[in-house]
């Protein structure tokens, strides 16, 4: 009954969230030629919008803090100083999260994680109780432990769609990796979070 | 590319990004062709939307932060924002610009640049009369410079793990004044010089004063 409900809503919002997407695309390449032209204030403006965005999608890659911060300033300080590279051939958000990426991959490199997990050998650590009496703070324990029993590059792609809203050709850029990459990374973790949140809601299957 | 898998595993496939709205629309017609017709799908998707939820729910803070970026942007010169340094030799530069640009080397501009800085920094506090015999502060006997984004708690740390004390500063070039006493004088240099935050830390000597 609900999911009749939310089939014909996603119908509805699809266009309107197209919109909204050009809008934001218009405004932040605005804003890219302002931070370009060494706007202080445009570049906080930026700074502002993609801080948490890049300390959640990094936070999937790198695990200690001071690191997560480092890298997220560091990303930031690379759009400051090189704005005038970005051409507008992808999106900026494109743009901006390779960047992100990629400093990742160079901080895991010197710090490696202290408990990165093998991806074949997790077990959910949660123990969800009947379906009905699920609250929504387990719910969402049961989600944060699932996902830390997934690798980094599954838990990347995982959060770039279902937080971030990007499609899958706009991960594979940011990953740098093919398109079929990504729907085989996003297929396996599904299933490992599903199995992770088994007991927790019939919805998951 | 034409897939040539059954279109329950190409829709199954696809049901994160039909979710959040993020397919082309031959993707989201494969979907919606496959959808109606699959009860799985249908409850998947279902899935789907509350992973999404879940995950937007809660999102990091975002003013601490920007205050870190903006005194890193600042750090150097608060009115020269292009000249964000960040090597050494760019610190050169801003350090020597007033008056040693004939300097030959590096080095001998530092020992030029502390040696006409620390006397104008130790005497810059006036309540200290020079004829004073109260307690002086230490003079300064060392003179360093942290990599424009270091942060206090690191410089913090930095200083306790060589025995230095901050004596003054920040100088016009962002250099401060240490005092270390003179036997440690030279393990505390050989510590700041391993630092990966200093980018430079010499021994002055105010002794002339």
């Amino acid at each position: 009954m609900r999911q009749g409900a939310q089939v014909t809503m996603s119908r509805t919002a699809s266009h309107p969230r197209a919109d909204a997407a050009r809008v934001e695309g218009v405004e932040e390449r605005q804003l890219i030629e302002r931070v370009r032209a060494r706007e202080l204030p445009a570049f906080e403006k930026l700074y502002r919008l993609y801080q948490p965005r890049l300390t959640r999608f990094l936070s999937n890659l790198v695990q200690r803090p001071q690191v997560l911060e480092e890298v997220v300033d560091d990303t930031m300080m690379v759009v400051w100083e090189t704005a005038g590279n970005f051409r507008g051939a992808s999106k900026l958000s494109t743009w901006i999260f390779s960047i992100a990426y990629r400093k990742a991959l160079k901080a895991r490199s010197r710090w490696p994680d202290p408990l990165e997990e093998d991806p074949n050998d997790t077990r959910a650590s949660t123990d969800p109780g009947p379906d009905d009496q699920v609250q929504q703070g387990r719910l969402h324990d049961a989600l944060v432990a699932a996902m830390e029993s997934l690798s980094a590059d599954h838990r990347t792609v995982v959060d770039l769609t279902y937080f971030h809203s990007m499609g899958y050709r706009e991960i594979a850029e940011i990953m740098d990796c093919p398109v079929d990459t990504v729907k085989t990374r996003m297929f396996h973790a599904r299933r490992r979070l599903r199995e992770a949140l088994g007991g927790t809601s019939a919805d998951w299957l | 590319m034409v897939d040539t898998r059954d279109p329950h595993e190409q829709a199954e496939e696809l049901l994160p990004w039909y979710a959040t709205g993020q397919l082309d629309d031959a993707d989201r017609s494969i979907v919606e062709a496959h959808l109606s017709a699959c009860a799985r799908c249908q409850r998947q998707l279902a899935g789907e939307r509350r992973m999404v939820e879940q995950f937007k729910s809660f999102s990091p803070e975002v003013d601490s932060g920007w205050a870190r970026m903006r005194q890193r942007i600042e750090a150097p010169q608060p009115k020269r924002r292009s000249s964000i340094g960040r090597t050494a030799s760019e610190i050169w530069q801003l350090l020597t610009r007033p008056a040693v640009a004939a300097l030959a080397t590096a080095q001998v501009a530092l020992l030029a640049i502390a040696a006409a800085i620390a006397p104008s920094m130790t005497s810059a506090p006036a309540y200290v009369a020079l004829g004073d015999k109260a307690q002086p502060s230490p003079e300064a006997n060392m003179i360093i410079l942290f990599r424009p984004e270091t942060t206090e708690a690191d410089m913090r740390l930095a200083l306790k793990s060589s025995g230095a004390s901050l004596v003054g500063g920040p100088t016009d070039a962002d250099a401060y004044l240490l005092h270390v006493s003179p036997e440690q004088r030279p393990s505390a240099l050989a510590r700041l010089h391993d630092d990966d935050d200093v980018l430079m830390a010499e021994p002055i000597d105010g002794a002339a004063r």
